[in-house]
């Protein structure tokens, strides 16, 4: 944004009050902390919104134009002393324009097509390739509308003379199962005095079956949030308790994932009956058994399953609903 | 208490008592600080604690008189004994007095192996540092790998009474052990402690006896505990003085006791057609916050050093966000930071380039990102590395052609401050042409290198930051990029078995 400071306007202005704040926090010694921490929200925000507009302005159509328009006029040659200011910013503002074109086509394919990939150069000076290393970013949108904290997968080509990929560094967390993946469509290549026996790869593959994974982990937690939102496991007590004549009878206890991944869910009535049931690849619920204290509770086990075994997990709420009211 | 003790294979009772004279009793209560003291007791006193019976404290007979020659006279009710240890709460005073009343008078007759374990646990979490703690990874067998066409995770579901239920079916008749599971919530981590006496006895008989050798049964080297964090394939075991057994190995037979339970633990994980075994991570240190963040059921296993960017909380990395990223804020967080020490420091930094610090500091911040602060509080305290590399000289027979030229490394002992020693500065042209019909290994020195502090990796930042170290030609194993306590340096690497992420 530095260009921008540079370029816009009301940017001296804005550096006044940059030096006067900095002027006034060198001067006092003892600064009154309030009046400090005041100072930089409202700074902080205002950046923040600044830089909002910034980017607004920059993708907007008008701004483009308005920009090619300065571009094409630029080339044509003009004396040094009688240069226009906006002839003179406009090759700062026409890459910034760029930059963000490209920033937000990124963007759009990161919401779209959820896997995108970028060059990283790995830090370490002997790193293998020369430090080349592919980074994958498998972007999972959760519930709410918005975007979980991308996952990564860095590859490097570890086999000089090679084209063949290994996982290098990852934010994949354990419950997915990202080794065996690898395993199965990155095999490493075996190495019986020093010729590479190659092994076919498949990158595409990899990716498709990981990103398989992450998004169906991700949408096994959502619909067991949604789970104790239909049962209002989540609220508050005293917010229930003010509003007792409305609200039915509480008749689940708990409701929550028993493993890692999110694959078995538990379920616990208030007069302590405990189910368990296990959630297939595609969210169907394979199987499940409830134990109360006198015996096995075949009809809520059915519920569960729902009819002929086709029950989908997010139907569990549903249909125990169904039987309970 | 049953009259008779006959050898069994069960487990020792949580309600066992142990006579509150016996010294380990007394130790184990005065290690604690008197605030964690009070709030123990009155944890024992607690509903939740009296339901199982297993803190119940010697209470006054309804009828009975106090005793007057009584130093510590019984309370007449549990109301009446939280009230006393409330009030002493807010009272000053000294530890001794507290541990006394506990011991000669409110649990006169002795304290209970659970409450023993629940001590025990306190002290761990008040110095979370006093466990030498190393991550183990539990991996499926290969047999069974081979079986599993679909990909599988292989992060076995923990389930505590199963667990303990199966251990001690492993455990030999002849020892006998208690079991405590502690949740730590903090860190997301269940705690098992386990107790072991060399007895064949599971009764009193085995705790009792001060003579000789059964009075060592109460060696902390008998106490050990296994940390299991959620939703992640490793345990961290606490091992107190060896460091690098591998579990199963015949090699540590004076821990056999600690052996065999070790041993007990990968198969009280498997189950049929899922075999576990245990498998070394290269990683042990006492701060279990780092443990968790290397070895745990979050993002960051795989991402260390700089890589961490990628792991860590970060809201504005979202396809959502139009802002152009831009490294302004990091400019601005640093230029802060340099003013401050510019009035504290000393005056030999003034005269130092503002631009050349910065540039320090942005080496610093690419190569280590935001790990390795002084006071994240995730340091290793030791770490230590076997560079396996030929001898600069021919280093151009190495695999990648580059040329190593790696700065050695000296500790000194004490305040963890690190001296740099010397730098090997060969004319690899030269050598090159003149040494071309050395054999292809060249020679390979052995080095270790090892370092020892408070928080290494921040020290190495603190390095680079000082220009005391060039952190575009440090070696990546300096940041602690892979994660591990130990490890073989090839290459300038440190070697990693498939792709260092897996």
């Amino acid at each position: 944004m530095t260009d921008i400071e540079s370029s816009t306007p009301e940017d001296p202005i804005e550096a006044q009050l940059d030096n006067e704040i900095s002027d006034l926090q060198s001067q006092s010694k003892h600064p009154l902390p309030f009046l400090q921490t005041l100072l930089t929200t409202i700074v902080a925000t205002l950046k923040t919104q600044r830089a909002l507009q910034a980017a607004t302005i920059l993708s907007s159509r008008a701004s483009k134009s308005i920009l090619s328009h300065l571009k094409s006029r630029q080339p044509a040659p003009t004396q040094a002393s009688q240069r226009s200011p906006e002839a003179e910013d406009g090759s700062p503002l026409i890459s910034l324009a760029t930059a963000q074109a490209a920033h937000n086509q990124e963007n759009l394919y990161r919401a779209c097509a959820s896997i995108t990939t970028f060059r990283i150069q790995d830090p370490d000076p002997n790193a293998v390739d020369g430090g080349n290393v592919l980074g994958i970013r498998i972007d999972v949108s959760s519930s709410g509308g918005k975007f979980a904290r991308p996952y990564y997968v860095m590859l490097n080509k570890p086999w000089p003379g090679q084209d063949l990929l290994r996982v290098h560094r990852h934010t994949v967390p354990p419950c997915i199962p990202l080794a065996s993946l690898a395993e199965r469509h990155l095999p490493s290549p075996r190495i019986d005095d020093d010729i590479v026996k190659r092994k076919i790869q498949d990158l595409r593959a990899f990716v498709r079956a990981l990103r398989r994974e992450v998004v169906g982990y991700h949408n096994r937690s959502t619909v067991i949030k949604a789970l104790r939102k239909t049962f209002k496991l989540d609220e508050d007590v005293k917010l229930k308790g003010r509003r007792k004549g409305k609200d039915r009878e509480r008749v689940i206890a708990d409701i929550s994932a028993a493993d890692a991944e999110a694959k078995q869910v538990r379920i616990e009535w208030v007069d302590g009956r405990v189910g368990r049931a296990i959630i297939g690849e595609k969210g169907e619920v394979l199987k499940c058994a409830v134990f109360g204290e006198d015996g096995r509770d075949y009809v809520n086990e059915r519920r569960i399953l729902g009819v002929h075994g086709e029950g989908t997990m997010d139907g569990i709420g549903e249909r125990l609903l169904e039987g309970i009211y | 208490m049953s009259l008779l003790s006959i050898p069994t294979n069960a487990a020792f009772s949580p309600a066992q008592l142990l006579p509150s004279s016996h010294p380990s009793v007394t130790k184990t209560l005065q290690r604690l600080s008197r605030a964690s003291l009070l709030a123990l007791t009155l944890d024992w006193l607690s509903d939740q604690n009296q339901e199982s019976e297993l803190t119940t404290p010697y209470l006054a007979e309804p009828d009975s008189e106090d005793d007057e020659q009584d130093p510590y006279p019984a309370a007449h009710s549990l109301f009446e004994l939280r009230e006393i240890y409330t009030e002493l709460q807010s009272r000053k005073g000294s530890k001794r007095d507290v541990v006394d009343r506990i011991l000669e008078g409110d649990w006169r007759n002795g304290i209970t192996l659970y409450q023993l374990a629940m001590a025990d646990m306190q002290y761990l979490y008040d110095h979370p540092t006093s466990q030498k703690w190393t991550a183990l990874k539990l991996v499926k067998s290969e047999s069974d790998v081979q079986n599993h066409k679909k990909a599988a995770t292989s992060v076995p579901r923990f389930h505590p009474a199963t667990f303990l239920r199966n251990l001690q079916r492993e455990v030999l008749p002849d020892i006998k052990v208690h079991y405590n599971l502690d949740r730590y919530e903090k860190l997301g981590l269940t705690i098992l402690r386990v107790f072991i006496v060399d007895s064949p006895y599971n009764t009193s008989l085995a705790l009792q006896s001060t003579s000789g050798r059964r009075a060592m049964a109460f060696d902390t080297s008998r106490t050990f505990y296994v940390a299991f964090p959620d939703a992640a394939p490793y345990i961290y075991i606490s091992l107190t003085t060896t460091v690098s057994t591998i579990p199963g190995s015949s090699i540590s037979d004076n821990k056999s006791l600690r052996s065999l339970v070790l041993d007990g633990i990968p198969k009280a994980f498997s189950r049929p057609r899922d075999r576990y075994s245990l498998e070394s991570t290269n990683l042990s240190a006492r701060n279990l916050e780092a443990m968790v963040e290397k070895r745990g059921g979050a993002r960051s296993n795989a991402a260390g050093g700089g890589w961490g960017i990628y792991a860590e909380e970060n809201k504005k990395d979202t396809p959502l966000n139009v802002h152009l990223p831009t490294p302004d804020s990091l400019h601005e967080h640093d230029g802060e930071k340099e003013q401050a020490e510019k009035v504290t420091g000393m005056k030999r930094r003034i005269e130092e380039d503002v631009q050349v610090v910065k540039r320090r500091k942005l080496v610093a911040r690419g190569r280590f990102g935001n790990s390795a602060k002084q006071d994240d509080g995730k340091g290793i305290e030791r770490f230590e590395v076997m560079i396996r590399d030929p001898f600069p000289s021919s280093a151009h027979n190495s695999r990648d052609d580059t040329p190593l030229d790696m700065p050695v490394e000296e500790t000194s002992n004490g305040n963890g401050t690190k001296r740099k020693g010397r730098r090997s500065t060969f004319d690899l042209e030269l050598s090159k042409q003149s040494e071309d019909d050395v054999e292809a290994e060249g020679w390979r020195p052995n080095v270790r290198v090892v370092f020892q502090g408070k928080h290494i990796f921040a020290g190495v930042r603190h390095l680079v930051e000082e220009g005391l170290l060039d952190g575009e030609r440090m070696p990546g194993w300096m940041t602690g990029d892979e994660g591990v306590s130990v490890g073989l340096v090839q290459s300038g690497r440190i070697k990693g078995f498939k792709g260092s992420g897996l």
